[in-house]
């Protein structure tokens, strides 16, 4: 045992002079999460004001009746007030300044829908509106989408023998499950990450790979630099010399974290992670992920140059899809890998916590994280490569 | 090869082989054998040292001897045979073995970001020393491998041979009953090379037992006690070096160079019991004997008193390079 913490303690140490290490596990990271949420920042800025639309939808039509509903649901979390008027004033209101949004649905706008002939809804913007108009008109633009493909369905439906009289339900219910836009308080365990706090993560969990390589991808060096020769040769388990480098890359893994986190909580506005407990398990599952990821990469690389190359790669593949840069939303075989990927898990993970979710509500990103370690661990304990260390 | 006539090396050596016969074994290696894949690079390889012993394994590139010193030090395991360090079996799950054994690798074993003592200190730790044994150690080795006063510089800032130094430094550190030396002088200047071969002559005075791989002769020749010459991975032949040497048949050339009658001269030397064989080479008569230091003043004497003037005369006696051609048929070098 002793020796094995000698080990781990001159590796930590040569690797904490070594600037390298230090520029990887929180130099770089803490600098691209700057940029970026520097960048981000002039998002944040254009707030949405609150607006007035002023609706008009002809009496008895039930799938027009939808927009107001839609505009009313997303109205709770944009500060947007729906107003009914009558058609000919709408256009009106818009001009006095009393709506910011007029939006007409002409007559027989249902009829039409379902009869496919695509029905035009006006609407009008008042002078000077900036994003509030894009954001009704893309929500109007969406309810519209939704009914028409819901109608659509619905028509066929109606060939098949669906009774016409429940149309309207059909889009109806279609309309709840696809609403265009929805806007969530957060709740406890409910997955919800600022923007700023998205990139923390994101870039977190990416640089965890670059940082727990220098720790594993050590043990490819030695080799290469004929220390591993004179390491075996000494009262020392060749389990005990790969243990001391997982350990290596475990501490540096927590460590960067630890700092990474701790530091963009302190510097960055509106980065709150939530529990320190919560966050501490989940950032030992990914250190752990991380860490064992690298050592199929070290059973595998025949160099420590390879092994390098390899492991950047894998980082940023690993680090795009998780979100580091930008969100992605894939479904199909394609999500279901995305889920797969560690840095999303981590991402996912730090939403629970942020929106006050304790370590017990960890779950899925938790499994996903263990599943992820147990996998790459097999890996190198069953692909074909260095089975002995030399 | 000239020897000098003169002086006796090898009765302090042979005075010391003696001694280390009579020691307790410290190493016995068994029946070896290692396979890459279709190439068996070690091949039924056995051999003893006793303490205080330095043994040479002396062979070409590619004869097997780091795979061999690999297998001894418990890195690579035989496909065959066995290893006991100091009596305890090398390999398994222990690792009591290695307490032993000190290892200087063919190729550099040190970190080139920590310093000499930083690196002596790290794998003096790893081998079990502690605290004012480990301090002191660490200063003995780093005056013994002159490193003393550069013992804070990074070891990358080292030349070849004061790495080379620093290399060997670690192996002994914590004074193994078993120093393992894989070419250590290879590429390093004559001065530095001079030095590491003294220190490991004081090493065995210690009692240390060493062995000592090479595919210099001379190295050989210097340090060991006992030396065994491998080729192809197998063993070709083991002993002091006088007698590898007689396996050749024992013989020693001398050459008398000169004026006047060569061939009143070649009939004279003829008829002498000593004298082998004689062959005229230009002005030059090459005489194979059974032993020149004693044959050469009467073969002298007959030359001159059959009319031959002697400008020049040269003995060579048999060294490893021609015991290794004798044996392999090839020259120990390429
Ligand atoms: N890891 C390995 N994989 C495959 N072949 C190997 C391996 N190690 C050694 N060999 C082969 O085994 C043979 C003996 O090699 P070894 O390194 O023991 O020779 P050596 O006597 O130490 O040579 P040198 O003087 O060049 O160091 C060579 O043919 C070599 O190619
Ligand atoms: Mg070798």
């Amino acid at each position: 045992m002793p020796r094995l913490l000698v080990m781990v303690g001159t590796d930590l140490l040569r690797h904490l002079r070594n600037l390298s290490a230090l520029m990887y596990a929180v130099v770089v990271p803490l600098a691209l999460i700057y940029v970026m949420n520097l960048l981000i920042g002039s998002v944040d800025e254009l707030e949405i004001n609150p607006v007035t639309v002023a609706v008009a939808v002809p009496e008895g039509d039930e799938l027009a009746a939808v927009l107001p509903q839609v505009l009313e649901a997303a109205g709770e979390g944009l500060d947007l007030t729906v107003r009914a008027a009558p058609a000919e004033e709408v256009v009106g209101l818009v001009d006095d300044g009393s709506a910011g949004v007029g939006v007409v649905v002409p007559e027989g706008f249902g009829a039409d829908l379902v009869a496919g002939a695509g029905p035009q809804v006006q609407v009008t913007l008042a002078d000077g509106l900036g994003l509030e108009g894009t954001v009704v008109t893309s929500i109007v633009d969406g309810a519209l989408a939704d009914l028409t493909a819901g109608t659509r369905t619905a028509a066929a439906a109606a060939t098949l023998g669906v009774p016409p009289t429940e149309l309207p339900g059909i889009a109806r219910s279609l309309q709840e499950t696809t609403a265009p836009v929805t806007w969530r308080e957060g709740e406890a365990a409910d997955e919800q990450l600022t923007l700023s706090e998205n990139i923390v993560a994101g870039q977190a969990g990416m640089f965890l790979f670059f940082t727990v390589g220098f720790g594993v991808l050590a043990l490819v060096e030695e080799r290469e630099q004929g220390t591993l020769r004179r390491l075996l040769s000494m009262p020392v388990r060749p389990w005990t010399v790969v243990a001391a480098k997982a350990l290596g890359s475990f501490v540096l893994g927590l460590l960067s974290m630890g700092v990474l986190l701790t530091v963009s909580s302190l510097l960055f506005d509106g980065v709150e992670l939530g529990s320190p407990v919560a966050v501490g398990v989940l950032v030992v599952l990914m250190v752990a992920a991380a860490t064992s990821l690298t050592f199929v990469v070290a059973t595998v690389a025949r160099t420590a140059e390879q092994a390098n190359i390899a492991q950047s790669i894998i980082a940023i593949a690993l680090g795009m899809f998780g979100g580091a840069f930008f969100q992605l939303n894939l479904s199909g075989p394609l999500g279901a890998l995305l889920l797969a990927n560690p840095v999303t898990a981590f991402v996912r993970g730090l939403g629970i916590t942020a929106g006050g979710g304790g370590v017990g509500d960890l779950g899925v990103p938790a499994l996903v994280l263990l599943g992820f370690t147990a996998v790459c661990l097999l890996a190198a304990w069953l692909l074909p490569g260095r089975k002995e260390l030399l | 090869m000239n020897l000098s006539v003169t002086g006796e090396p090898e009765a302090l050596r042979s005075g010391r082989g003696e001694g280390a016969n009579v020691a307790e074994k410290v190493l016995g290696a068994q029946g070896l054998v290692k396979r890459f894949g279709p190439v068996t690079a070690v091949d039924g390889v056995s051999f003893e040292i006793a303490a205080g012993e330095t043994f040479g394994l002396l062979g070409p590139n590619g004869a097997g001897k780091t795979t061999t010193i690999s297998m001894v030090a418990g890195l690579l395991v035989p496909d065959a045979g066995s290893v006991t360090v100091a009596g305890v079996p090398m390999g398994g799950s222990s690792v009591e073995a290695k307490r032993h054994i000190g290892l200087v690798p063919q190729d550099l074993a040190i970190y080139p970001d920590l310093s000499a003592r930083a690196n002596l200190e790290y794998f003096g730790r790893l081998q079990g020393l502690r605290g004012s044994t480990l301090r002191q150690r660490t200063a003995e080795v780093l005056e013994l491998i002159g490193l003393a006063d550069r013992a804070k510089e990074p070891s990358k800032k080292f030349s070849g041979g004061m790495k080379r130094r620093l290399n060997i430094g670690v192996g002994l550190l914590h004074r193994p009953t078993l120093l393992i030396l894989d070419e250590p002088t290879v590429g390093v200047d004559p001065q530095s090379r001079n030095s590491i071969l003294e220190s490991i002559e004081a090493l065995s005075v210690e009692g240390m037992a060493v062995l000592y791989t090479t595919h210099y002769m001379e190295e050989a020749e210097r340090l060991c006690d006992r030396i065994a010459i491998i080729d192809d991975g197998r063993l070709q032949a083991e002993g002091t070096r006088d007698q590898l040497i007689e396996l050749t048949g024992g013989v020693d050339t001398i050459r008398l160079t000169g004026s006047g009658s060569l061939d009143a001269g070649a009939a004279a030397v003829e008829q002498m019991p000593a004298v082998r064989r004689v062959v005229r080479d230009h002005g030059t008569l090459v005489l194979t004997v059974s032993n020149a230091p004693t044959a050469i003043a009467p073969i002298v004497n007959a030359a001159t008193g059959a009319g031959l003037s002697l400008a020049d005369v040269e003995i060579s006696r048999p060294d490893l390079e021609s015991v290794f051609l004798h044996l392999t048929g090839k020259a120990l070098r390429d």
